[in-house]
């Protein structure tokens, strides 16, 4: 059975629902607001890090690439050098099994666990594990490379579960995705981008810095709740 | 009156009770009986509250005791459960006192003399408390003597403990039979007249001595509660081993588990006791059909927490599939330090080591040990040339040099694994055309050839390719691949 709309009946029962969902934002705003997991953490992309604070740690954040080349795994790298710079720990949940570590400056593989599952739901299954696990800082989720018909047997529960790992442990959790997937991610951004050619002759850190993403969805805890 | 000093710690039916702890789910609910034997003339030595509320009597035969209770199980004393039993009782012991003597099966006696006597009590209550949740009903008693402490045990429920504070009004409500009299003595003393210990007492020693004899005297000794033997203290656990087997071939995880969980608990006080902690654990699972499967698991971090070391082995019980049913098992843990480490402001260590190994297990146990872990990059030019290690515990401070990863040029390649062949259409000697299952367009820019070949010098491992760098109308960023067999993506920059 279909649950009823019940926002259409009247204007008195919209208003009424809107100051409800108001009161319990208001409830909750103010521990939100206190609490020290809302500061973002560095994400190692200056434009991020300035607009944004940081990406929240205790939440999920998709990275849609829509383009070819776009910089998903440069945006990668970056965070790779900022935890490590950090002394903190990443895991790198890598369905399509991409990951190239010969890519990459060596001492930022030091702090790096590198999964390679065999199917997206194995993929969910190791993230939801080690998103669980607090001596982590970062659990990324690769899901570029899956064919759509196999991401879309993934159940939305499995989005909401591991927000809810991620939630209770304060790792940060990052998805790669060609295409919009996690309902329950804080923040969406898109990168669109492609490199030149000529990009493979500069330096990674200069590249970081060009990398442009858009911010697509930027939800505070509880502005889904208010209305917002 | 001399402050007690000794305390007795009791298992009543200590070899049921035994039988009963190392059986799991729903066997713990089936009335349980102990037998004096396999042979056909056994006879029932103990039985549980629920058969015996059945009408099961002690003594009877099993089929008379069958007939009471059709759902009784009968079983002979397993010497590995009673064992595992005294162990836990001694192990209690010892976190009490450090002189304890193994007095008998499901007996165990401290001299609690150096605790202040206003904690003395507690302490017991603690220790019989704690048995409890080892799954051992134990009484316990305190008095001036061993011999008082054992008849207060004796007179205690289980779970509790009794203090003697005075000997004589105790002693003298007691039956002779707790003195335990020598049978050609009991005629004689019944025709005196002599019920309890009290009775006994009142008689003058000398007069018993010189009518009674030795044995006599030693009787009055004893009802008075003295005693003169010293404790022979138990041995100190240096190894740390528990084994255990089943009355019955196991095929599933759970009853294993159990007994490991029970195994461990006594394993960790142990270690606790001894002021050590494990850092590896040996699991020997005993099959029907040799050999044995032997796991060894190295810790992150030495650990004496039963809990964790319960994790440790589930996780890896969980991937671990034998050839045939188990018959038995050992369980062996090795002794070191416990790692007394100050966390530092900017230590880098895990927060919680154990956890972090078990985490890796299970997400190793779910897609294969080698496909997890921190790459590591070989000492070759070969492409894609890595390992994967199992991921530090404590990361060294980053160099200053390491700060951005300014050594490396271009972005990251994101490899198809395996390269995708590809057809590509040449002209002037460079790609002009790229086709693939999964991309396909054309070359707007490329750079190349690259020529690449290594380990020349061992013919199996020889290689030698031809790279080129694509840029793709649709926008894509490639490297190709030109090797004699032909042509291939090997992926995009990303």
């Amino acid at each position: 059975m279909l649950p009823i709309p019940f926002s259409r009946s009247s204007s008195a029962t919209t208003t009424t629902v809107t100051a409800l969902r108001a009161l319990i934002a208001q409830r909750h705003a103010a521990p939100a607001a206190c609490s020290s997991a809302e500061s973002g953490l560095p994400s190692g992309l200056p434009q991020l890090d300035q607009t944004l604070g940081g990406l929240p740690p205790a939440a999920l954040t998709e990275i849609v690439c829509d383009a070819s080349s776009c910089g998903g795994h440069l945006l990668l790298a970056g965070l790779l050098a900022t935890t490590r710079q950090a002394r903190q720990r990443i895991a790198f949940v890598d369905a399509s099994d991409a990951f190239d570590p010969g890519s990459h400056e060596p001492s930022s593989l030091e702090h790096l666990v590198w999964v390679r599952p065999h199917t997206p739901e194995v993929a969910f299954a190791a993230a939801d594990l080690l998103a669980r696990d607090a001596n982590l800082a970062w659990v990324v989720l690769e899901l570029r490379g899956i064919p759509v018909h196999r991401l879309s047997r993934i159940p939305a529960p499995s989005w909401y579960r591991l927000q809810r790992s991620l939630e209770s442990s304060g790792v940060a959790g990052l998805v790669l995705s060609a295409h919009p997937l996690a309902p329950c991610a804080r923040v969406r951004l898109r990168l669109r981008q492609s490199h030149r050619l000529l990009s493979l002759d500069e330096d990674q850190s200069a590249l970081i810095t060009q990398l442009e993403p858009t911010v697509e969805r930027h939800r505070s805890p509880f502005a889904r709740l208010a209305g917002a | 009156m001399k402050a007690p000093a000794f305390s007795v710690l009791l298992a009543a039916d200590f070899s049921l009770q035994a039988l009963r702890r190392m059986r799991s789910g729903r066997e713990r609910n089936v009335p349980l009986a102990l037998l004096s034997g396999t042979h056909r003339r056994a006879v029932l030595l103990a039985a549980c509250p629920q058969a015996r509320a059945a009408g099961v009597a002690i003594g009877s035969s099993p089929s008379q005791a069958l007939a009471r209770c059709p759902r009784l199980l009968l079983l002979p004393a397993d010497a590995s459960a009673e064992a595992e039993a005294a162990a836990a009782l001694l192990a209690v012991g010892v976190s009490l006192s450090p002189v304890v003597e193994d007095t008998a099966p499901g007996t165990c006696t401290l001299d609690l003399s150096g605790h202040p006597a206003a904690q003395r009590e507690p302490r017991l209550q603690a220790a019989v408390a704690q048995l409890h949740a080892l799954d051992l009903a134990v009484s316990a008693g305190l008095a001036a003597t061993p011999l008082l402490a054992l008849y207060a045990a004796r007179e205690c429920p289980a779970g509790q403990v009794r203090t003697i504070e005075h000997p004589r009004g105790f002693l003298a409500r007691l039956p002779l039979a707790a003195a335990a009299p020598p049978e050609h003595l009991q005629p004689i003393l019944a025709g005196w007249g002599v019920r309890t210990l009290g009775d006994l007492t009142d008689l003058p020693r000398a007069e018993i001595a010189r009518r009674l004899g030795a044995e006599g005297l030693a009787l009055w000794e004893r009802a008075a509660g003295e005693s003169v033997l010293p404790l022979t203290p138990a041995r100190t656990t240096t190894e740390f081993v528990a084994r255990h087997a089943f009355d019955h071939l196991i095929s599933t995880l759970e009853p294993v588990q159990f007994i490991l969980h029970r195994q461990l608990e006594r394993l960790c006080l142990d270690l606790t006791n001894a002021g050590l902690a494990a850092s590896r654990i040996t699991l020997e699972l005993h099959l029907e059909d040799p050999p044995d499967s032997v796991s060894d698991i190295a810790l992150p971090d030495p650990c004496r927490d039963a809990a964790t070391l319960g994790r440790v082995l589930a996780t890896r019980l969980d991937s671990l599939h034998t050839a045939s049913p188990v018959v038995g098992l050992t369980l062996r843990l090795a002794p070191t330090r416990p790692l007394l480490r100050q966390p530092g402001l900017l230590d880098a260590a895990l927060r919680d080591p154990h956890g972090f190994a078990e985490t890796l297990a299970r997400t190793a146990a779910l897609v294969g040990t080698e496909r997890a872990g921190t790459p590591i990059l070989e000492d070759s030019r070969r492409p894609d040339a890595f390992r994967l290690s199992t991921p530090p515990e404590l990361l060294p401070p980053p160099a200053a040099t390491t700060a951005a990863p300014t050594t490396v040029l271009g972005p990251p390649l994101r490899r198809f694994r395996p390269p995708r062949p590809a057809w590509v259409e040449l002209s002037d000697h460079r790609p002009s055309f790229v086709r693939s299952s999964d991309v396909t367009g054309e070359v707007t820019a490329c750079v190349g050839p690259w020529l690449a070949s290594g380990e020349w010098w061992r013919a199996d491992l020889t290689w030698q390719r031809e790279e080129w760098d694509v840029q793709l109308d649709s926008g894509g960023l490639y490297r190709l691949l030109h090797l004699p067999d032909g042509w291939q993506l090997e992926g995009e920059y990303d």
